[in-house]
């Protein structure tokens, strides 16, 4: 099958219920997006779908096919992936860092579909785990890159 | 000259005798191992050690073998290999700071590794090598001072040489040599070459930068790996990968001390798709396979006839009737004997003699590590017998030589990586049967191909080392003012250390009383003591060990004494620290940044009412005062704010503390309000996060920090913030629901 | 009245008394015909038939009680919680002393199909014989062959029942016998094809399909045996799931699935409307994914000819887009967006065929909301399809979201996307969470041979 992976097309061999997140990983060298738990709870592996965050570990390959995926390791090439970044690297926000490439993927889909989210709504989009507690350096982050937003 | 370098038991992967060339060596290190998006770095000992050894002899200072540490490229990059490995605890950049504040380098032109195991890379003061217990600074602080200032002498001579002027002419800005009186200036790039090729100067020949005109230290320097770490290019072990390697799953044994049977389907789970083989390992059942996915699912078919443990089999045997309350029951039937860690003032008479005695009876529970990465280790045997290993730890030298009793190799022989570790909190010790790599070295062997192993997170849940449990009774006497004069503290509970070891020590394990003593409250008759309970469950250490349950149950039992004496809590502390200044004052730091003690209960601008509790504690060679305020939401209990003052005596990135501190806030809330590692029928309930729920983004407090530099002895930072969290929690929900809850978690408990 | 007539009535009343006490006593102990009874005990059959009996075991499912996972197979021990107390499954291996060794052909067909031991004992109806009852002498015949020489004799002495007297006294049971069940084989109908009758035998039968799917009246019976009841199998609550109806209900039952949907889903657990799940697992994890296909296309053919009721089932789903994200404001959707979204879809069109739509589900649709809640707490037990346990499996949520959370999530669910499920009470959730636990992660496999 043919998979869409940050603007570039890829030939893999892999059955249809494999997830996502290993065909990135251990097929395609991509190893930016993460394993964590497997089971849809820490968001370790969250990459882009069309713009939407989803979980790579529970997304099978196959119904990914001719949609348009973006990992942790293109983020920069999208305007607001960008800004996020620079947010997380000027709140300093990764600890042990795990995590993070999932925050940030999370952080640029709510970013992306909505530019000045409430508190409430960085609440309901930012639910990835992170065990070394960078919850306030994350919200932070995520509210400069929506009040650099609201000023640019 | 050869000969030394072998003997210090450094694995060579190099031409011995080739000479120094610094980017020719990086050019090497590069190309040892690549892999699409992982570059593998592989490390040799730098050729200057040679000449280092010959010139201060054998017994070379800590942290004098500069070659050994620092690579500088001719672009002025520094590579710094670390004695100390990052896991998120920002050691990376303080080695930076430290030493690029003495080599006058700006941490951020600094490149760091972990450095492989090896005796010059012992620089504690206490000769260990491990990350761990909040040590790395405070114990090596002026020796990697010093080994920043060695280097800079190095290049100053070697730009000396190079333009022909006296070295003390010489001086240097970031980066650069400068001659000021000709203008002329050489990078640190141009000179390195030459510079490591020198003689190591004497130590005691440098002069240490005074801390008023440090430009790095004490400073918020952005940490090294920010960047990479935002953006997924930060390498850990489940990501390495080498050529031709096999990836590798297993199940394990349901039960600890299990074996493995019959394998009622080996034929069907061999036939699957991409598996290469099946494995019997101890306690285990392995497949390998071209991908993991592959190797995962198809270990997950293996019906295994599991059988009981062997009487004498090694790792300990988890029985089947093991549950954790039942253990819980087993350590609060426990009585003796006890041995005694303090025992100050006679408290059987002040006990008997006292107006008022109070008794409570408290617990905790279980923890699992629960860090983000699984765990995963990499094995390779070369051509030529030696075995390269890829693993996040906590103490390389004691993982290879734990190695090289396995494999039967010379430490020598084995070379072993040390990536960023995705998540510390004391997970990464030498746990025998919660470590993956003798899996990963018996199957590498097994199969003659390199095999990446990664345990699923239902298998990192099944072999986790956990986090100790403890009943501990209290008893008190106050005086007819309501002052505590007399408290006792006799704990059941083994400690991590004794249980690593299997057995008591000679001396009590300080890991299992720690935070019971070494209370610095001015009480005059003191009894902590232990009565030593060995149980069947594996443990380890958790953040702040000892202390992550201790001082939960010694200052919320303080608050019982207050309120049973009709004192303020946070006045009690004040009084019982009259004669400590430095905790005076920590204390009322931490009164001042909450905008003053207010015990309440109130009514907040939302309406909820809400109370404010505080605790303190003394881990780790640092200072903490924590206050929590709290309210109830649906039975639940509520963390908005946690103010914390934390005193390490001098410090050396204010943004990491601070990071820190939001961290062990995270894990302190994290233990007092949803936690548990269960265990029913010798299995543990939760396999996975969604049973197992760690601190949520929605549950964690607003977190403001003072720093409080006293001057005293460097402590120590990724720790001591923690353990004064859930004390501080409990004691004000103590307060706003009058429920006084002796043990964690609070989701246990619905209030009102 | 005099002394004489009172006596003489007396005397009546009481002869009356004794004579039905006589006849009841009779009745309950009584050791019903068995076609097998004449037969001495049969010569080690032919392999073939033992293996034909395995297949009919597997057709009965009778591993999903008789077997645990770590102990011999057949051996019992599965603790059943009944509401007057917990029984056992007894050990059926070929063991003389704590099996059924002992008994003859007559004797394992009075067990079977009539729930009567040979001492005359009556057994608990957890045991479908009211099913049972239907299978045909053949299938017996094989059964019987199967367990005395296909699954070795092991000993394990039986667990005896947790029920206290007087209620553990099992002769009213025969009674409850009389009124509920109806001891004759099925009786094929000659009006319907061979593949309907097959497929009824199968569901009625052996598959016993209505000790979950049909609902149960006052007496814990079935509220009906076959086709001839407009209940038979229309959705049933037990041990805490919904089992839907597997009528032709487009609602809570099979009315928007075709033949081989239904083959698809009892073959591999899974199709484009569904993943099976809660009590369902064992049976395709144990029983349907080892049917013939033949068998499944009978089975399918067979639940297509049942009609749905309109009037029970209400007015057909149909699917109404609903705009979803992280913005939305209802007060489960929050928690759907960060909990559910990622599997089950933004629109709740799940990721056919691993994740399960919840658009059009039948937990979504059907008033009961047992199912909806217990999967939600507990999560789904591994599905293993032809020995490899499934790629993806539904979490657990009790120690993550409160009642009340899982209730507004589940309410959520249960409204959007043309659902009608209605809302869930947090109440309804307290009390499922207090009597289920987690479903473990670990596949279990239960052991034939």
């Amino acid at each position: 099958m043919q998979l869409r992976i940050n603007q570039t097309t890829y030939e893999v061999d892999a059955d249809a219920d494999t997830p996502l997140l290993w065909v990135i990983r251990d097929d395609l060298g991509l190893t930016g997006t993460k394993y964590g738990c497997g089971l849809a709870q820490c968001g370790a592996c969250s990459v882009l779908v069309d713009g939407a965050v989803v979980r790579a570990c529970v997304t099978p390959v196959a119904g990914v096919v001719g949609r348009e995926i973006t990992t942790i390791e293109a983020v920069e090439a999208d305007a607001v992936g960008k800004r996020v970044v620079s947010a997380w690297v000027k709140h300093q926000v990764a600890q042990c860092g795990y995590c993070q490439s999932g925050q940030v993927m999370a952080a640029t889909a709510l970013l992306k579909h909505t530019p000045h989210p409430s508190d409430a709504q960085i609440a309901a989009a930012m639910v990835n785990l992170c065990r070394c507690g960078t919850y306030n350096a994350i919200h932070a982050a995520v509210h400069d890159v929506a009040a650099a937003q609201e000023n640019a | 000259m050869n000969d030394s370098l072998r003997v210090t038991g450094v694995a060579q992967p190099f031409p011995v005798g080739e000479p120094v060339n610094i980017s020719r060596r990086s050019f090497l290190l590069a190309s040892a191992g690549t892999a699409v998006g992982a570059l593998v770095l592989g490390f040799g000992l730098p050729l200057g050690l040679s000449r280092v050894q010959a010139a201060t002899g054998n017994a070379a200072a800590p942290g004098t073998q500069v070659p050994a540490f620092l690579e500088i490229r001719p672009d002025g990059r520094i590579r710094l290999l670390s004695p100390f490995m990052e896991g998120g605890q920002g050691i990376f950049t303080a080695m930076a700071q430290i030493v690029g504040e003495e080599l006058d380098a700006d941490p951020a032109t600094f490149l760091i590794d972990s450095a492989p195991p090896g005796e010059q890379y012992v620089v504690m003061d206490n000769g260990m090598r491990i990350t761990g217990g909040s040590m790395s600074v405070r114990t090596s602080y002026p020796t990697m001072r010093r080994l920043g200032a060695l280097a800079r002498a190095m290049l100053l001579q070697a730009a000396a040489e190079r333009l022909g002027v006296p070295v003390g002419d010489l001086s240097t800005e970031p980066g650069r040599v400068i001659h000021a009186a000709s203008g002329r200036t050489l990078g640190y790039g141009e000179l390195a070459a030459q510079a490591m090729d020198l003689p190591v100067p004497d130590p005691a020949s440098v002069t240490l930068r005074d801390p008023s005109q440090f430009r790095w230290i004490g400073k918020p320097v952005q940490r090294v790996d920010a960047y990479d770490k935002s953006t997924g290019k930060a390498v850990y072990s489940i990501d390495v990968k080498v050529d031709g390697m096999l990836h590798a799953a297993v199940q394990h044994a349901p039960r600890l001390g299990m074996r493995v049977g019959e394998l009622r389907n080996e034929a069907q789970v061999k036939a699957m798709k991409g598996v290469h083989s099946v494995h019997r390992l101890p306690g285990a059942v392995a497949v390998v396979a071209e991908r993991w996915w592959h190797a995962k699912r198809a270990v997950e078919a293996v019906q295994v006839q599991w059988l009981e443990a062997s009487a004498d089999a090694k790792v300990r045997q988890m029985p089947a009737d093991f549950s954790s309350d039942a253990f819980r029951d087993q350590l609060a039937a426990a009585t003796g004997p006890a041995r005694d860690e303090e025992n100050e003032g006679d408290f059987g008479k002040a006990f008997a003699d006292a107006a008022t005695q109070v008794e409570a009876t408290y617990h905790n529970q279980f923890l699992n590590h629960a860090q983000l990465e699984p765990p995963s280790a990499l094995a390779r045997f070369n051509p030529d017998g030696t075995l390269e290993v890829w693993l996040p730890n906590q103490a390389p030298d004691m993982f290879r030589a734990d190695m090289a009793k396995r494999t039967g190799l010379d430490p020598s022989q084995i070379t072993l990586h040390s990536p960023l570790l995705g998540g510390f909190f004391g997970r990464h010790f030498l746990y025998d049967s919660a470590n993956p790599y003798p899996q990963a070295i018996l199957l590498a062997k097994a199969v003659g191909r390199p095999v990446k192993l990664i345990w699923s997170r239902e298998e990192e849940f099944l072999r986790d080392a956990l986090r100790p449990m403890a009943v501990v009774k209290f008893r008190a006497a106050l005086d007819a003012q309501g002052l505590p004069v007399a408290i006792e503290a006799v704990s059941a509970t083994e400690g991590p250390t004794e249980a690593i070891a299997g057995k008591q020590g000679e001396k009590i394990d300080p890991t299992a009383l720690e935070g019971l003593s070494g209370k610095a409250y001015a009480i005059p008759s003191k009894r902590i003591a232990q009565v030593y309970v060995k149980g069947p469950a594996m443990l380890g250490y958790w953040r702040s060990v000892g202390n992550s349950l201790n001082d939960f149950f010694y200052e919320a039992f303080l608050d019982e004494l207050a309120d049973k004496g009709k004192q303020d809590p946070f006045e009690l502390r004040l009084h019982l620290l009259r004669d400590n200044q430095r905790l005076t004052n920590l204390l009322q730091a931490v009164g001042d940044l909450s905008g003053g003690w207010k015990r309440g209960p109130f009514t907040a601008e939302d309406g909820s009412r809400r109370a404010r509790g505080v605790a303190m504690a003394s881990p780790f060679g640092s200072e903490a005062a924590v206050i929590a305020e709290v309210s109830i939401e649906q039975g639940q209990v509520k963390v908005h704010d946690i103010w914390e003052a934390i005193d390490p005596g001098s410090i050396v990135n204010p943004a990491i503390i601070e990071a820190q501190v939001n961290g062990a806030v995270s894990l302190g809330l994290s233990q007092a309000l949803v936690e548990e590692a269960v265990y029913v029928n010798g299995q543990p309930r939760a396999r996975n996060y969604d049973l197992y729920p760690i601190l949520s983004a929605q549950r964690m407090a607003r977190v403001h920090v003072r720093i409080v530099e006293s001057g005293a002895k460097m402590g120590g930072i990724g720790e001591p913030p923690l353990p004064a969290v859930a004390p501080a929690v409990a004691n004000a929900v103590a307060h706003l629901t009058g429920q006084r809850i002796r043990s964690m978690p609070l989701s246990r408990y619905t209030f009102s | 009245m005099t002394k004489s007539r009172l006596a003489t009535t007396l005397g009546c009343f009481a002869l009356l008394c004794l004579v039905i006490a006589a006849v009841l006593a009779w009745y309950v102990t009584r050791t019903p015909a068995s076609p097998f009874a004449a037969q001495a005990s049969a010569a080690p059959p032919d392999p073939a038939l033992v293996q034909r009996g395995e297949y009919v075991a597997r057709l009965g499912d009778c591993v999903a009680c008789h077997s645990l996972p770590e102990a011999a197979p057949f051996t019992g021990g599965l603790k059943m919680a009944t509401p007057l107390g917990a029984i056992y499954a007894t050990n059926i291996t070929a063991d003389r002393a704590t099996g059924i060794g002992a008994y003859s052909l007559a004797d394992f067909d009075r067990a079977v199909r009539h729930g009567v031991t040979p001492d005359g004992r009556r057994l608990y109806p957890a045991m479908p014989y009211p099913s049972y009852a239907k299978l045909s002498d053949d299938d017996i015949r094989a059964l019987y062959a199967f367990f005395m020489h296909g699954v070795s004799p092991a000993a394990q002495a039986n667990k005896p029942s947790e029920i206290p007297w007087p209620l553990n006294l099992r002769w009213p049971i025969a009674l409850w016998n009389g009124l509920f069940t109806d001891p004759a084989p099925y009786p094929a109908k000659p009006d319907q094809d061979a593949q309907w009758n097959r497929g009824a035998y199968i569901v009625q039968g052996p598959g016993h399909c209505g000790s979950c799917h049909t609902p149960r009246g006052l007496a814990f019976n079935e509220k009906g045996l076959s086709e001839a009841s407009k209940t038979y199998l229309a959705g049933g609550l037990l041990d805490g799931w919904y089992a839907p109806s597997l009528r032709n209900d487009p609602n809570t039952g099979l009315g928007r699935w075709n033949e081989a949907d239904i083959v698809s889903f009892l073959k591999h657990g899974r199709n484009r409307h569904a993943v099976v799940y809660g009590s369902m697992t064992e049976a395709f994890n144990n029983s349907t994914q080892f049917m013939s296909d033949e068998d499944l296309g009978a089975i399918a053919h067979y639940l297509k000819s049942l009609p749905g009721d309109p009037s029970r089932d209400g007015p057909a789903w149909q699917y109404q887009a609903s705009e979803l994200s992280a913005a939305s404001s209802a007060p489960g959707a929050h928690t759907y967006v960060s909990r559910c979204a990622t599997c089950h879809g933004l629109d709740g069109r799940g990721q056919a065929e691993w994740m399960p739509p919840l658009a059009g589900a039948t937990s979504a649709l059907a008033r009961e909301d047992a199912s909806a809640i217990n999967i939600t707490l507990n999560g789904s037990q591994r599905i293993v399809a032809a020995g490899v346990p499934d790629a993806y499996r539904m979490p657990a949520f009790r120690e993550q979201l409160s009642d009340r959370e899982i209730a507004e999530v589940l309410s959520f669910v249960r409204s959007t996307w043309g659902n009608h499920g209605g809302a869930v009470e947090a109440k309804a959730v307290g009390k499922l969470r207090e009597h289920t636990g987690p479903a473990s992660s670990n596949p279990i496999i239960l052991q034939m041979r």
